[in-house]
């Protein structure tokens, strides 16, 4: 009420003051993406592919660039209360844009597959037709998804600081609307792609409306959308909570669709396997960082105290079990790689939330260790399923990958690193990543889900090491995939994940270092 | 004499510790990442990285010997691996005695090999590859004997493992080798399942894996826990170690190329249980029952190994159980407390230069033979390679405990040590020792028989060249030499002044064993039973030709050929077991998993099959469980709420 | 200055009889068997939602109201109708199946509502002649462009990849149609 009250009185309109030197991560990414629409109208249709790539790169390290500049800066709040620039703000961004950088490296990869990318040259022509052929043969691309991502990464950016409910339900929506698009280009199985892309679609629609019904209820709780005044009116509450809790429920099970949890984890397998594989590294990895950041600050700024945290705690640690449990049950059966890194996402999003439930400054620093680990290795695992290739695009059965290790042993060899880090091998990234997690579960008292944890992560192992087991112990099949000798943007991309799991887990003190220095999140 | 652990920070010279291992892992990487670019000289990369490891590794050793006896003792702090509030794990290195001795065993015999190899390998177009391995082998062995804490063990334990793996199915393209590896790799599992469980054990118990609060703390901590970590790390050592009842692995190990079984399936991963035990004296100590099963398990091991290799035809295969055999020798050494530690680490290092030197000239038989490795196609090859022929002598007159050579002096007093355990279990493994000996003596004086003396009975090999022995090349033999000259004289230089006792006491403590039997008398009883041995070898191969075919034997030779039955009980055991538990995972994963997806879909209401399409399907109904998940989102906060 | 229910101005009698017909309109567009004239309801539905609005004195969303809702939405569904070529007449099966479950969502999607704005502003009172309307452009603006300048860019941007994407998924460019040919 108070930011309505105050706008009343006003009789001639003073300019907002907006902080573009705070906000420039962002401005660069959005910025970098609109001159890549005009890119796509004015510049001759063969050198579009260069420039595209060119400037999405470009575009991102100055992002991170600004980011780096920014570091160390004092925490704010920006943007007339919009967005909170804060360490974690900052740890996030920087986390996204390098794992974008690595994704977007991939995704650009044309060497693979005769000489284009991985999305259809026209969305809308049949597949298998003499139209599709015909443009192929022309060599056209869909070079519009290069903006189109840098949208995303825009959104993605903004979504873990938005300080208030509404600039966050944007910034979901800027984030995930390139994602459903460019879900269903995939250039090999277009049904499968565009089906997924449908119901991405379909049930992100869904869960925004449950977001926008919820942050419409704390409105109605505490008069605003700001996280701040919200978390004002839940320590010195006025009225009843079932307004609160009702919207809380709602708006948490928006964020929990995003980050992949269950029973809002539907989606993710079938997208998973839909999209085209690039960009489901991309998705993978960077969406859920922007979401758990994003669910992060709802929770420790606008429900931060302890009563709500009494509340909240207990049925989040319920989620993160059950998400666990569905994880990785269901990735035990699975037999398409694709489908079963899917499975593997929403066990990792379990993780992730018991370092959410646990509100302690090391479980956050944990939180926030996990995600660039994971996020890195999962690049790295889709990258390499984008090089097992048959006549018909990947070859995502597992079947198909039998003595893999004998023909191809050096992407077997790289898929086996990322696949031993996922299942927490020592000396891998993501082992100190979970122990980190853990051991912060722990100290904050919630043994149970570390046991549930521990047997689940038992219990993945078992599948993960059946791909390794497949790979290196199965003979290879007589007509068995190609192997695509990828360019060198894939090869960085893969050395990069690849050593940044190995050497994470032998040294990481420095980003854990860096992940405690920056767990501190603005709460006003 | 008790041992306390009390290191101090390293400085100066001390500081280059890290860099023993850096080296040779600096070798392994460039070779891996430089790829074929390196093959012109990634063998000599690799040599001349462990040359300058074992260079370290002597000046190290000098400047702990310019310190008085007490003050050898040294922690590099590297880094601090995992620096989480309430778990910290450090990654630093323990210079010392006993660690030094490994140090130079390790880069040492691992230098001769590395230098063997460039001419045995020189053939082999992934000889670069070979190179990177074997360097990752020195890198991790390293790690595991120079770690200050039992984590960074276990990590260097686990690299010389997959190093192991990797080296003996080199030659992929042999089916055996794969299936070798693949053994050698599982069984070794078991191993170290045991050996991560004693280690989590140590950190709940002391809350620390570094050696000073386990080590210093063992004597004041409960006696139960202590047996049980000891029992853990003998398990740990079993697998390693190849001691009985994980000992199956390391005959077929002998798939891997020659030097690979010198210096990892001989001289030096092998004997990393050894190291174990003995550097954790201080659990022992406590425990006299843990130290009992290790005496057992020792005992048993050393009669087995020398009994397979009476059997086998294969030389490599006789040596490997002869190699058993011997680390049976060490393990039950260690088992016996502070008057066996020394002698376990002496024998250790005499039998690395003794067994290194026979695989070698193995190795060099082979190169002659057109890689035939069945002895009895062997015979008269004295005449074709004397320079073999006498290193290989030499060490053979070492293994049997011949005096002056260097077995005579570790195996003597591991015999006499036995004995000196006293009570009706010192007679026991005092006989084991001895009957052991002559059990050597018989096998290895077989072994050499078949192979120099006789007459040729050389075999075309598969593709029909008629074999041409002759003498290696100068680059092969000079390793052999040198290990040959190590043969003879580390025994009488170890012992000199109790030379070696003087140095390793303070880390294992030492007291002096008191054998019922007078030491002179039961020197004399072990020397005619060596004697008995060879003259009984020598009966059945030197004045009778050994048959060209295998003869169909007795019962215990057919279960010695057999590894006395090691397989079947493997198969038995593990394998059997493995297999019911994966069918239970499979029917699990059938029916358990599936039938409660699908008892979840039928209890929802309405025909399976369109339930199923539930499952992978529509999104509407994909919506509808979003819309339950939330509803119970708002019933379980309202609910919490109260 | 105390405010009360009971001596209801005006106003306040005008809204709620407005607010009678919308919810009229609003039960006819559910129940009529007839696709037009349900559209039709509709659009007296949105209408009259327009007409509450501009009682509130909140006269640029009265207008949006008119002119998204009210016109284009509803062309939109009569132009669905009759390029889909819909029966016109009146259908009888038209949405029997799911009337009790659609009843029971819309309660309680209208009970939460109402429960959410009367709890969130059961104290707060409007004064439809102050000085400056809330519901003004000015006041809307002043709003848009201060306190949420940054989301309302970034639905510009939102909206610019919307359309991309748009052109993205339906493009079949015309050397492709010549190639089909």
């Amino acid at each position: 009420m108070s930011i309505l009250a105050a706008s009343s009185t006003t009789a001639t309109f003073v300019a907002p003051h907006v902080e573009f030197g705070k906000l420039s991560p962002m401005l660069i990414a959005f910025g970098t993406a609109t001159l890549g629409i005009l890119v796509e109208a004015f510049a001759p249709r063969k050198q579009r592919y260069g420039i595209q790539v060119g400037l999405a790169l470009v575009g991102i390290a100055a992002s991170f660039a600004a980011v780096l500049a920014l570091a160390g800066t004092t925490a704010s709040v920006v943007a007339q209360g919009s967005v909170a620039v804060d360490g974690t703000t900052l740890f996030l961004q920087g986390t996204i844009l390098v794992i974008s950088f690595v994704a977007f490296l991939v995704i650009a990869e044309r060497k693979t597959d005769q000489n284009q990318d991985a999305f259809a040259a026209q969305g809308a022509s049949v597949p298998g037709s003499a139209a599709e052929r015909e443009t192929t043969r022309r060599g056209w691309q869909t070079t519009e998804v290069y903006p189109l991502l840098m949208f995303s990464v825009g959104g993605m950016l903004l979504f873990p600081a938005a300080n208030d409910l509404l600039t966050m339900f944007v910034a979901l929506e800027a984030l995930s609307l390139p994602l459903y698009l460019v879900c269903g280009l995939a250039r090999h199985r277009r049904l499968l792609s565009q089906e997924a892309a449908l119901k991405y679609f379909l049930l992100g629609a869904f869960s925004s409306a449950f977001f926008l019904y919820g942050a419409a209820m704390l409105y109605g709780y505490a008069g605003s959308v700001n996280l701040a005044v919200i978390a004002q009116h839940v320590a010195h509450p006025t009225a009843g909570s079932t307004l609160l809790y009702t919207g809380v429920a709602l708006l948490g099970m928006g964020l929990l669709f995003k980050v992949g949890a269950a029973p809002f984890h539907m989606w993710t397998p079938d997208v998973y396997q839909g999209a085209p594989t690039p960009v489901t590294g991309f998705m993978a990895a960077a969406t859920k960082i922007a979401a758990f950041g994003a669910l992060v600050r709802v929770l420790d700024v606008g429900l931060g105290v302890n009563s709500a945290e009494n509340v909240w705690r207990p049925v989040m640690q319920a989620v993160a079990i059950i998400t666990m449990i569905v994880g990785g049950v269901l990735a035990l059966t699975q037999r398409d790689i694709k489908r079963m890194l899917a499975y593997s996402a929403i066990l990792n999003a379990g993780y992730l939330l018991i370092g959410v439930t646990s509100t302690t400054a090391q479980a956050r620093a944990a939180v926030l260790f996990y995600l660039p680990v994971y996020g890195v290795a999962i690049i790295g695992a889709f990258a390499v399923v984008t090089l097992v290739r048959d006549a018909g695009g990947e070859a995502t059965d597992l079947s198909r990958w039998a003595g893999l290790g004998r023909r191809a042993p050096i992407p077997a060899a790289l898929l086996a690193v990322f696949l031993l880090a996922f299942a927490g091998i020592p000396f891998t990234s993501i082992f100190i990543g979970k122990f980190a997690i853990f051991q912060a579960a722990l100290a904050a008292g919630s043994p149970d889900l570390v046991i549930v944890a521990v047997l689940a992560s038992a219990l993945a192992a078992f599948f993960y090491l059946r791909v390794v087991v497949v790979m290196f112990f199965s003979d290879p099949l007589p007509q068995g995939p190609t192997i695509a000798h990828p360019s060198i943007a894939v090869k960085t991309a893969l050395a990069v994940a690849a050593f940044a799991t190995v050497a994470l887990g032998v040294a990481p003190s420095l980003l854990l270092h860096l992940a405690n220095n920056s767990a501190g999140i603005l709460a006003k | 004499m008790t041992p306390s652990y009390a290191p101090v920070a390293a400085t100066g010279t001390f500081a280059l510790t890290a860099w023993v291992i850096l080296l040779p892992l600096a070798g392994a990487a460039i070779l891996l990442i430089g790829g074929r670019r390196t093959n012109r000289w990634g063998h000599l990369l690799g040599c001349a990285a462990a040359i300058g490891s074992f260079v370290l590794g002597a000046v190290l050793f000098f400047a702990l010997l310019a310190k008085p006896g007490a003050q050898r003792s040294y922690d590099q702090h590297v880094y601090t691996w995992i620096p989480v509030p309430g778990f910290t794990a450090d990654v630093g290195f323990h210079l010392d005695q006993l660690s030094i001795v490994f140090v130079l065993l390790i880069t040492g015999v691992g230098s001769l090999i590395h230098i063997y190899s460039v001419a045995y390998m020189e053939h082999d177009e992934n000889r670069r590859k070979f190179f990177c391995y074997l360097n990752l082998f020195l890198a991790a062995m390293l790690v595991l004997v120079l770690a200050d804490n039992y984590l960074l063990l276990y990590a260097g334990w686990e690299g010389v493992g997959l190093a192991s793996y990797l080296l003996i199915g080199f030659w992929q393209h042999k089916p055996s080798a794969a299936v070798a590896a693949k053994k050698a790799f599982i069984v070794n599992r078991v191993g170290d399942v045991g050996l991560s469980i004693a280690v989590m054990l140590m950190y709940t118990t002391f809350g620390s894996f570094a050696f000073g609060p386990v080590l210093n703390g063992a004597s004041s901590a409960k006696v139960g826990t202590m047996t049980a970590i000891g029992l853990l790390l003998l398990l740990g050592a079993c697998g390693k170690s190849a001691q009985f009842p994980l000992q199956s692995w390391l005959l077929d190990a002998m798939e891997g190329p020659t030097p690979v079984s010198a210096l990892i399936h001989a001289a030096t991963m092998v004997t990393a249980g050894v190291y174990l035990i003995v550097r954790s004296n201080a659990i022992f100590d406590v425990s006299p029952n843990a130290r009992l099963v290790v005496t057992i398990i020792g005992a048993i091991t050393l009669m087995f190994g020398a009994i397979i290799g009476c059997a086998k035809d294969d030389i490599k295969k006789a040596l490997a159980g002869s190699t058993m055999s011997q680390i049976g020798y060490m393990i039950l050494a260690a088992g016996l407390g502070p008057i066996g530690y020394v002698f376990a680490i002496m024998h250790l290092i005499t039998h690395g230069f003794f067994k290194a030197g026979l695989f070698l000239g193995a190795g060099s038989v082979m190169h002659g033979m057109n890689d035939d490795v069945n002895m009895r196609h062997y015979g008269a090859l004295r005449k074709f390679m004397p320079w073999t022929y006498v290193t290989f002598g030499l060490g053979y007159l070492a293994i049997i405990g011949v005096p002056p050579f260097s077995g005579y002096w570790s195996k003597d007093k591991i015999i006499e040590a036995a004995f000196a355990q006293g009570g009706t279990s010192g007679w026991i493994l005092g006989c084991a020792a001895l009957l052991g000996a002559l059990v050597t003596a018989f096998y290895m004086t077989r072994v050499v028989l078949m192979t120099f003396f006789g007459q040729k009975r050389w075999v075309p090999d598969a593709e029909g060249h008629e074999p041409h022995p002759h003498e290696s090349p100068w680059i092969m033999v000079v390793p052999m030499v040198v290990l040959a000259v190590g043969s003879v004289a580390a025994g009488f230089l170890f012992s000199y002044h109790n030379a070696f006792v003087n140095w390793l006491s303070p880390v294992t403590g030492f007291s002096e064993g008191h054998s019922p039997i007078n030491t002179a008398v039961l020197q004399v009883v072990t020397l005619v039973v060596v004697a008995l041995g060879i003259g009984y070898a020598y009966l059945g191969y030197g004045l009778q030709q050994a048959p060209s075919t295998p003869p169909l034997g007795s019962f215990a030779t057919r279960a010695a050929r057999q590894d006395l039955y090691g397989d079947a009980f493997n198969e038995l055991v593990f394998m059997r077991g493995g297999q019911y538990l994966t069918r239970v995972l499979v029917y699990f994963d059938m029916k358990g998993v599936d039938g409660v997806v699908n008892g979840v879909s039928a209890g929802l209401g309405g025909s399976s099959g369109r339930l199923r399409k539930l499952q992978s399907g529509f999104v509407r109904s994909y919506a509808l469980s979003m819309f339950g998940g939330a509803t119970l989102l708002i019933v379980a906060l309202l609910l919490v709420r109260g | 200055m105390s405010h009360g229910y009971l001596s209801p101005t005006g106003l306040e009698i005008a809204f709620v009889l407005i607010g009678l017909v919308t919810l009229g309109s609003g039960l006819l567009v559910v129940t009529v068997k007839n696709l037009v004239h349900a559209a039709l309801w509709l659009l007296v539905c949105m209408g009259s939602i327009a007409v509450e609005y501009l009682l509130l004195t909140a006269e640029l969303l009265a207008w949006i109201q008119v002119l998204i809702y009210a016109g284009a939405i509803i062309v939109l569904f009569l132009f669905g109708l009759m390029l889909t070529r819909a029966p016109i007449g009146p259908t009888e099966e038209l949405n029997v199946r799911h009337r009790w479950p659609a009843l029971i969502v819309g309660l309680g999607a209208a009970g939460t509502l109402v429960t959410v704005i009367v709890q969130a502003y059961q104290h707060t009172w409007f004064d439809p002649r102050g000085a400056v309307p809330l519901g003004s452009g000015e006041a809307l603006g002043t709003q848009l462009f201060k306190y949420w300048v940054l989301p309302f860019e970034v639905l510009s941007v939102l909206l610019l990849a919307a359309l991309v994407g748009a052109i993205v998924l339906s493009r079949r460019g015309r050397d492709t149609e010549e190639a089909e040919a």
